[in-house]
């Protein structure tokens, strides 16, 4: 084993690789997560952090139904949120209550605010059409964390670095699913080609119609039903609204209307400018 | 076996995960920083303003006080490199005023490399602030900034050495004097931009007047700062219009991003209810008053000054009261909610 490449020859190969030899390399990946499937169990929490090997975020009490986790963060990249409502789902007989689950996670946005915002490059999008924080070049500037529309990315304070789920990236790419899929019991959670998860979907939603659960419908499954994300690759079926979930109802990646304040940006500079040149000659101008 | 809160023998595994990486302190100071307070209310019992257990929606910002004071001193530091350029492009020949562009252009110099040093400090990761220069990327205005402070802070640096040297470094002063100017320009405003290019519903609902008001905020400053440090009736009367320009616009943009704000109700609360109102309205008040001892008929040495300091006090708090009200607007998860029913989102 002496052969040794070159740089440009190992380069040629691995981009050779990363094109040819595994054909579903250059696909859309994404999620596909299934409320109305979820029993909550958390498996795709430890599951994640077991195999991304993320340190616990402590462990408290806090009283809201069964999650303790509370929100996304610097190390908690599956969230399990549970919302009991006073109120029956589409076709439940028994009793009034009932008791909604959904696995967050990173929704890896076709037009992603981090991503556009992230002033050294170190968001990027990967060949899965992922996106991906390259944590040796991430310098802790915390923009991303107020860009994201769905508040899903942090800064964690001891570390100094912007983390958030890389949906396995490392898995992805010896042509495993991601560890919170693999774990998911009931499939819940799906990984696969992003269009035929929305045609799984599609047909879930309708099943779910027919069998009297009129609520059910997809969230940011694509561009025409989510313009302002232009589609998520990791797409939801919710049975109550969005802000139920606490998922924003409309987001809009923060790029799509900075447009106008480009422009008042422009006029300000120019008014000031005009401003201090008309100061000067004005003081000129008393003096005689 | 490692004590960080992941449980792994290093003797019998690895640590290649991808978060393996992430750096914890101490698992007991993270349990007192992360732990929220237990949720008391019956779910679901707040009827048809449906949250998730009043849990905010988006994060808010990881930045400290470090920002505003950068928002502070490099709108100032713009705003003295403008002044200075204009002084040489409406004054080329009168000897009178060259002392004072050149002031101008030191008040930028001290501005933005302060200003700078306060950026990094802020960074998680301060030792990797050269990757800002990494990319070259106009979707974001935080890396257009560096470029921009890049330029602008090296410029005025030469300015001030140079410009009132003969011969040919005094050319290339002049030359720098120009370019601080046009770079300082954006340097004052492009804060602006990066503050309404996020998803913090106070900021993105004032996108179209944060600019104007981080420029005349930065004007304002800079006015009182020259107000204060230089003493020369010519330089008085530039002060005097370019500060009082700068502070009626800075109120009048500050009443713009409240009404803007106010559109949907529940935006605006930050800005008239609380701690963050306070700032707010502080800051109109200062600025007013600084405005109204400026102008007063019997003016002196003493009246400038009082205007001069009641004008920094008024723009440093405005700088804070944008900072604090945008993280009042991020853990309000109604408030991103009704913005975005109401399709202003």
């Amino acid at each position: 084993m002496e052969a040794v490449l070159s740089a440009t020859e190992a380069h040629a190969l691995e981009a050779h690789l990363a094109r040819e030899d595994t054909p579903n390399r250059t696909a859309r990946k994404g999620f596909f997560t299934d409320t109305t499937i979820c029993i909550g169990c958390k498996a795709c929490e430890v599951a994640c952090k077991q195999w991304n090997q993320l340190p616990d975020d402590g462990l408290y009490f806090t009283g809201m139904s069964y999650d303790n986790t509370v929100a996304l963060g610097a190390s908690s990249w599956r969230h399990v949120a549970f919302v009991e409502r006073p109120v029956p789902l589409g076709g439940q007989t028994a009793g009034d209550l009932s008791w909604l689950f959904l696995s967050d996670v990173c929704k890896h946005c076709a037009r992603a605010g981090c991503l556009e915002a992230c002033p050294t490059g170190a968001i990027v999008r990967t060949e899965f059409d992922t996106v991906y924080v390259q944590p040796d070049v991430c310098n802790g500037c915390g923009y991303c964390v107020v860009t994201c529309p769905f508040g899903v990315i942090d800064r964690r304070e001891d570390d100094g670095r912007a983390w958030k789920c890389t949906m396995c990236y490392d898995r992805l790419k010896a042509d495993m699913q991601p560890a919170c899929a693999k774990a998911c019991p009931t499939d819940s959670i799906r990984y696969g080609d992003l269009d035929e998860l929305r045609s799984i979907a599609e047909a879930r939603v309708e099943r779910l119609h027919e069998n009297g659960v009129t609520e059910a419908y997809l969230y940011g499954s694509d561009a025409a039903s989510q313009p302002g994300t232009e589609g998520l690759n990791a797409f939801f079926l919710l049975v109550d609204k969005p802000e139920a979930y606490n998922l924003p109802p409309d987001p809009v990646v923060p790029t799509k209307r900075v447009k106008d304040t480009w422009r008042s940006f422009a006029f300000a500079a120019i008014g000031m400018a005009a401003v201090a040149v008309s100061s000067v000659f004005a003081a000129r101008g008393v003096r005689g | 076996m490692r004590h960080d809160g992941r449980d792994i023998d290093i003797a019998l595994a690895t640590l290649s995960g991808e978060g393996a990486q992430q750096i914890v302190s101490g698992e007991e100071e993270q349990v007192q920083k992360f732990a929220p307070k237990p949720y008391g209310k019956v779910p679901g019992s707040e009827g048809a303003d449906v949250t998730y257990y009043d849990r905010p929606m988006l994060k808010q910002s990881v930045w400290s006080v470090d920002i505003p004071i950068y928002y502070f001193l490099g709108g100032a530091a713009g705003a003295a490199m403008t002044l200075g350029a204009a002084v040489q492009l409406a004054c080329r020949d009168c000897q009178e005023l060259r002392e004072f562009s050149s002031v101008c252009h030191w008040t930028g110099v001290i501005g933005s490399t302060a200003g700078a040093a306060f950026l990094i400090h802020d960074l998680g990761r301060p030792s990797r602030f050269i990757n800002m220069m990494r990319v070259f990327r106009p979707t974001s205005p935080m890396n257009m900034g560096s470029w921009i402070l890049a330029a602008a802070a090296p410029a005025s640096i030469a300015t001030g050495l140079f410009i009132n040297r003969g011969g040919f470094l005094g050319r290339v002063g002049e030359l720098c004097g120009y370019i601080s100017g046009v770079f300082g320009t954006m340097l004052a405003g492009y804060t602006g931009v990066l503050v309404s290019n996020t998803a913090i519903p106070a900021w993105i609902a004032g996108r179209k007047w944060m600019p104007v008001l981080f420029i005349s905020s930065g004007a304002a400053s800079a006015a009182s700062v020259l107000d204060l440090f230089y003493e020369s009736p010519m330089a008085q009367r530039i002060t005097l219009m370019y500060g009082t320009a700068a502070r009626a616009m800075e109120i009048a943009a500050a009443h713009q991003v409240e009404r803007a704000a106010a559109e949907v109700e529940r935006v605006a609360e930050p800005f008239r209810r609380g701690g963050t109102a306070v700032l707010w309205k502080g800051a109109e008040v200062l600025t007013a008053a600084s405005l109204v001892v400026s102008l007063l008929p019997a003016q002196s040495r003493r009246t400038r000054q009082v205007a001069g300091v009641l004008g920094l006090l008024g723009s440093f708090t405005m700088r804070f009261a944008v900072h604090y009200v945008s993280n009042a607007s991020a853990r309000d998860a109604r408030a991103s909610f009704r913005q975005q029913r109401e399709g202003v989102g």
